[in-house]
């Protein structure tokens, strides 16, 4: 583990208790100072429990939170020098925009001069672009606007971390992808720790330099994006972050192989490590070319063909180890099937993850 | 027993509590209920069962319901109880804090009363306005026009016709606590004056223009029943000068004289009786300087639903053995000398209910003409809303 | 095809809305121009209404100047004074309770109102009577204290009884509100005051002002608790139209002065009505 000094955030054997009910356990993570980090999971993993007790909103049963290099065990929400973009955002609706920007310079101690308040208000406004939307009424903004002037009053008090609830869970896909590349380069811009929760790898993935991968209440990975999926650390992992095949197999001892469900006898992976015995095996669909001739390791036939634009997506029976979902470049011809066609698989042993079953 | 139910409290803890279930019910028998509403809002219903005995003929003759309107604790109920037991017909009660709120009653209509209690100088004005009919005497074989005092049964006669019959008499005076006030109150003079200076904040008066400006003229030296602008003027000034200083403007006295909230009120004899038995110490005194003698009266509403059960109770309540017993209950003098027979020494030789004529002599009679008079109406209107 | 169907919407609706129109023409709107006409009439001799085409009633309208006064005076006051008591107590209900015991506290409020206010205030009669706490203020050497039928009994009456239809818009608006905003401004550094007056109070007016309206209307037309806690002398409107309909028999003066109640309450109406909508316009949060 790293130094509190260099992190912006910490976490030591963090635990959340609700009465009988664990929420998070043993959670340690170090959050660099200027990174963007994301916290994944499915719903119910305890990464917004994680993010509330950075915020402030909980208090952790067990362990120690730093902000900073700080112990913020029991230091209320206002005191902290972190500031979050909600859910659903919690603009308050009783103010304007401006107001709204403008409500954590208000609360500051000593109070700051008027003119200040209105020039970093401003500033804040035409960061997140709505510059000159001020004057108007929450109710009276899009979802997309909204969303901005939660960001604008978040980062308007210039907190080490900023904290994102799932901020763009609630707008459509093309908005959504709009925003993650403002955030990015809002990120950037403010120079400031940025730290996400969300449940979309995609987005995690897409955003972020560092994803922590949390399930049931622990961190299961955490790491760089391509690590994180190039090398997941589990089939959680390697199931929940991106698409997989999960192939049952048996491992070999020695320089043996990775014997499949089916029979079919491939040689062990160069990074698999010393797993012997049941075992599932992880392919990811891209991995996986079609081939037509004889070489293939394994044979199927296509069921579905699921066209996506620039890739197309095939799902081919194979006897014995049921659906394989395989990636096809649309520019390669000869990857291009028909429902129906009788097709070989073939992939690289050395792009298979192997877990212990 | 604590202080708090101790000496002279009439209400134990149990009977506060009933009294207020059977307020909860809607059914309200005693008097500070609709006195103090000044609505006569609340109506007591007693005895509803039939009784045991009663004829079924007669029953359905009479109906098994009938309503009388008339004043706070001025029944005994054991009377209605009775009465329900031998003719099946139950009674209810609704008490009323003045003639004028029975009048507003009456011209506004819709009241259900088969029987009421007018006071003397309302009669002719209901007969004006054809409000009552005339008694069909045959229907009140009890009654007895020989053995009345005619001082009180002649304003029930109008045009030589009978139409109502006394029920009693009495006179308005003062009711004072000895134990907290210690000037003598022997005249409405001293009344208004101790109102104002030993007495303040604990006096009360009538919500009930004819005593209220009465007695405040009768102070000034003027009739009790003028109705001359400029001397109810200065009745009003008086009026509106003591208000400040009043405990409360209400007919329904006796709880707070009881609970000592008030130490002088003015008092209708049968009150002034009552309070001075179970509270010694509370005197009742005929103003010398002048004041009110009274009779009240039974009349039959022409409006009324069931007239047979009417007469019924009142025929009932003429008979002088049934009579006595609501004289001894509440305190006020007969006007019938069959039932004076009857009545125990110790309430014939009580000086609060039988005082002596000299006593009476300055007291007048309340006129026909203050129930109407729309100056005085807007007097103790205006002295309320001041 | 379209016209019939309109018809047929028309129908239903009319339906829907024709028991309410009759409840309030034969209840509401026949009685109020009977009013409008009795105030423009005479007081018949013996009393009641007769027809005369005059202003006379609403010339003699200053002499219930008083009421008027006492009633404009103690309505607001009354409702201000159960405000300040109602709020911690809606804010107790709907913020700090456990919710697993809120249902009850909540029926608490509600309850003691199931019983008729008369037998409640009655109560109180003997509260403040000579027998309640004066005797035992006596008992610590405080003679004679008197507190029934004074302006602060009413008062006192008036906030218990009205308390209810305080606490309950309160509370309402109190447990819609959306705890994240709470949160939200926490997390902008607004201590917990701050956020009480920055955002807690100012998202409850609307509830605020549906009691204080609420409240303050219903009061204009109070006469029990003034009769029975005030002794008579505290006098507001509705007892001087007690007055004029049960004892002088001034219909035409009672109509005047109600028909000027009617006018009044219906200005504090408007006035409340335009205060609360500009507060809850700015309600309508885009929550998706």
């Amino acid at each position: 583990m790293t130094s509190a000094s260099t992190n912006d955030i910490e976490f030591r054997s963090v635990a959340k208790r609700y009465g009988s009910v664990t929420a998070v356990s043993d959670i340690n993570l170090a959050v660099p100072q200027g990174a963007f980090v994301a916290l994944l999971g499915p719903s119910g993993c305890g990464k917004t429990t994680c993010l509330r007790m950075i915020g402030g909103f909980e208090q952790p049963s067990e362990g120690m939170v730093y902000i900073g290099g700080q112990p913020m065990n029991g230091v209320p929400a206002y005191r902290r020098p972190v500031n979050m973009v909600f859910q659903q955002y919690a603009l308050f609706p009783h103010l304007d925009v401006e107001q709204n920007v403008a409500y954590g310079l208000k609360q500051m101690r000593p109070r700051a001069a008027t003119a200040e308040i209105v020039r970093r208000t401003q500033e804040a406004l035409e960061m997140v672009r709505l510059g000159g939307f001020g004057k108007r009424r929450i109710h009276e903004m899009s979802g997309g606007q909204q969303q901005r002037v939660a960001l604008a009053r978040a980062i308007v008090n210039k907190p080490k971390v900023l904290l994102l609830d799932e901020p763009l869970a609630a707008l459509d896909k093309k908005l959504r992808t709009a925003m993650q590349i403002e955030l990015q380069s809002l990120q950037r811009e403010l120079g400031i720790t940025f730290l996400l929760v969300t449940h979309d790898q995609e987005e995690a993935l897409s955003m972020s330099d560092l994803v922590c991968v949390m399930s049931t209440g622990r961190v299961v990975q955490m790491g760089p994006p391509q690590e994180i999926y190039d090398r997941p650390a589990s089939l959680f992992v390697a199931d929940f972050v991106g698409k997989t095949n999960r192939i049952a197999a048996t491992i070999e001892p020695g320089a043996g192989s990775v014997r499949l469900a089916n029979g079919v006898g491939l040689s062990k992976p160069a990074r698999a490590n010393g797993t012997v015995g049941a075992a599932m095996v992880a392919v990811r669909p891209e991995a996986i070319s079609l081939v037509r001739n004889g070489t293939a390791t394994l044979q199927g036939t296509v069921t579905h063909r699921m066209f996506l634009g620039s890739t197309v997506e095939y799902s081919v029976e194979v006897e014995g180890l049921g659906d394989f979902l395989v990636t096809a470049d649309r520019r390669n011809e000869s990857e291009l099937a028909e429902p129906g066609e009788r097709i070989g698989l073939n992939f690289d042993p050395n792009a298979m993850h192997v877990f212990p079953a | 027993m604590t202080k708090w139910y101790r000496d002279n409290a009439p209400i134990t803890a149990d009977r506060l509590a009933d009294e207020l279930m059977r307020l909860k019910r809607g059914s309200v028998t005693r008097r500070h209920f609709l006195g103090v509403t000044g609505l006569g809002l609340a109506t007591a219903v007693l005895a509803r069962q039939p009784g045991l005995f009663n004829s079924t003929a007669f029953a359905e003759e009479l109906g098994t319901q009938m309503s009388i309107a008339t004043w706070p604790n001025y029944h005994d109920p054991a009377t209605f109880e009775a009465f329900t037991a031998a003719t099946g017909v139950a009674v209810e009660v609704n008490v009323f804090g003045s003639n004028e709120e029975m009048l507003a009653k009456l011209q506004a209509g819709g009241t259900g009363w088969d029987l009421f209690v007018p006071t003397n100088y309302t009669i002719s004005t209901y007969v004006k306005l054809g409000l009552i009919d005339e008694l069909d005497m045959a229907k009140l074989p009890k009654y007895d026009a020989s053995t009345e005092n005619p001082r009180f049964t002649n304003e029930g006669i109008v045009d030589g016709k009978t139409y109502a019959v006394p029920k009693n008499w009495g006179t308005t005076g003062i009711a004072v606590n000895s134990s907290k006030i210690k000037t003598p109150v022997a005249s409405w003079k001293d009344f208004f004056e101790v109102a104002m200076t030993e007495a303040d904040g604990r006096t009360m008066v009538h919500d009930y223009q004819l005593t209220t400006i009465g007695n405040a003229l009768v102070s000034l030296g003027f009739s009790f029943n003028s109705v001359k602008p400029e001397e109810l003027a200065k009745a009003e000034e008086l009026l509106i000068k003591v208000k400040p200083h009043l405990y409360a403007i209400n007919s329904d006295y006796q709880p707070a004289m009881r609970a000592t909230d008030a130490w002088m009120t003015m008092c209708w004899t049968n009150d002034g009786a009552q309070l001075n038995r179970d509270m010694p110490e509370i005197k009742f005194v005929l103003g010398k300087d002048g004041g009110e003698i009274w009779s009240d009266f039974y009349a039959i509403p022409n409006s009324a639903a069931n007239k047979a059960a009417g007469y019924a109770l009142l025929n009932y309540l003429m008979a002088p053995e049934n009579a006595v017993k609501e004289h001894i209950a509440n305190g006020a003098p007969t006007t019938d000398s069959r039932v004076m027979k009857l009545l125990p020494a110790e309430v014939t030789s009580n000086k609060i209910v039988y005082p002596d004529e000299a006593a009476l002599t300055p007291l007048e009679f309340g006129a026909a003409v203050t129930l109407t008079d729309p100056g005085r109406a807007e007097l103790m209107a205006r002295f309320k809303a001041a | 095809m379209r016209a019939a169907m309109n018809t047929k919407r028309n129908l239903v609706t009319a339906a829907l809305v024709a028991p309410a129109a009759a409840w309030l023409t034969v209840f509401l709107v026949l009685p109020f121009i009977a009013m409008l006409v009795f105030a423009f009439g005479e007081r018949a001799p013996e009393g009641g209404y007769q027809v005369a085409f005059t202003f006379a009633q609403f010339a003699n309208l200053p002499t219930r100047a008083a009421a008027f006064w006492n009633t404009l005076l103690l309505a607001p006051t009354g409702a201000l004074l159960c405000l300040i008591v109602a709020y911690p107590v809606a804010y107790y209900l709907a913020v700090k309770a456990n919710p697993r015991y809120r249902l009850i506290l909540v029926s608490l409020v509600v309850v003691p109102f199931w019983t008729s206010l008369l037998v409640r205030t009655y109560a109180w009669m003997y509260i403040l009577g000579s027998r309640g706490i004066p005797n035992l203020l006596s008992m610590i050497g405080i003679e004679d204290v008197r507190m029934l039928n004074t302006p602060g009994a009413v008062l006192l009456g008036i906030v218990y009884g009205y308390l209810p239809l305080m606490i309950m818009p309160i509370y309402v608006s109190l447990e819609r509100l959306d705890r994240r905003l709470l949160e939200a401004s926490a997390d902008l550094g607004a201590k917990p005051v701050s956020t009480f007056f920055g955002v807690t109070l100012p998202l409850s007016l609307p509830g605020v002002m549906t009691g204080v309206a609420l409240v303050t209307i219903l009061l204009l037309g109070e006469y029990l608790i003034p009769q029975l806690l005030g002794g008579g002398k505290v006098f507001f409107i509705g007892n001087a139209l007690v007055d004029l309909f049960l004892q002088s028999r001034n219909w035409p003066f009672g109509s005047a002065i109600a028909v000027t109640l009617v006018a009044v309450v219906v200005v504090v109406l408007m006035v409340a009505m335009r205060i609360a909508w500009r507060v809850a316009g700015t309600r309508q949060v885009d929550l998706v």
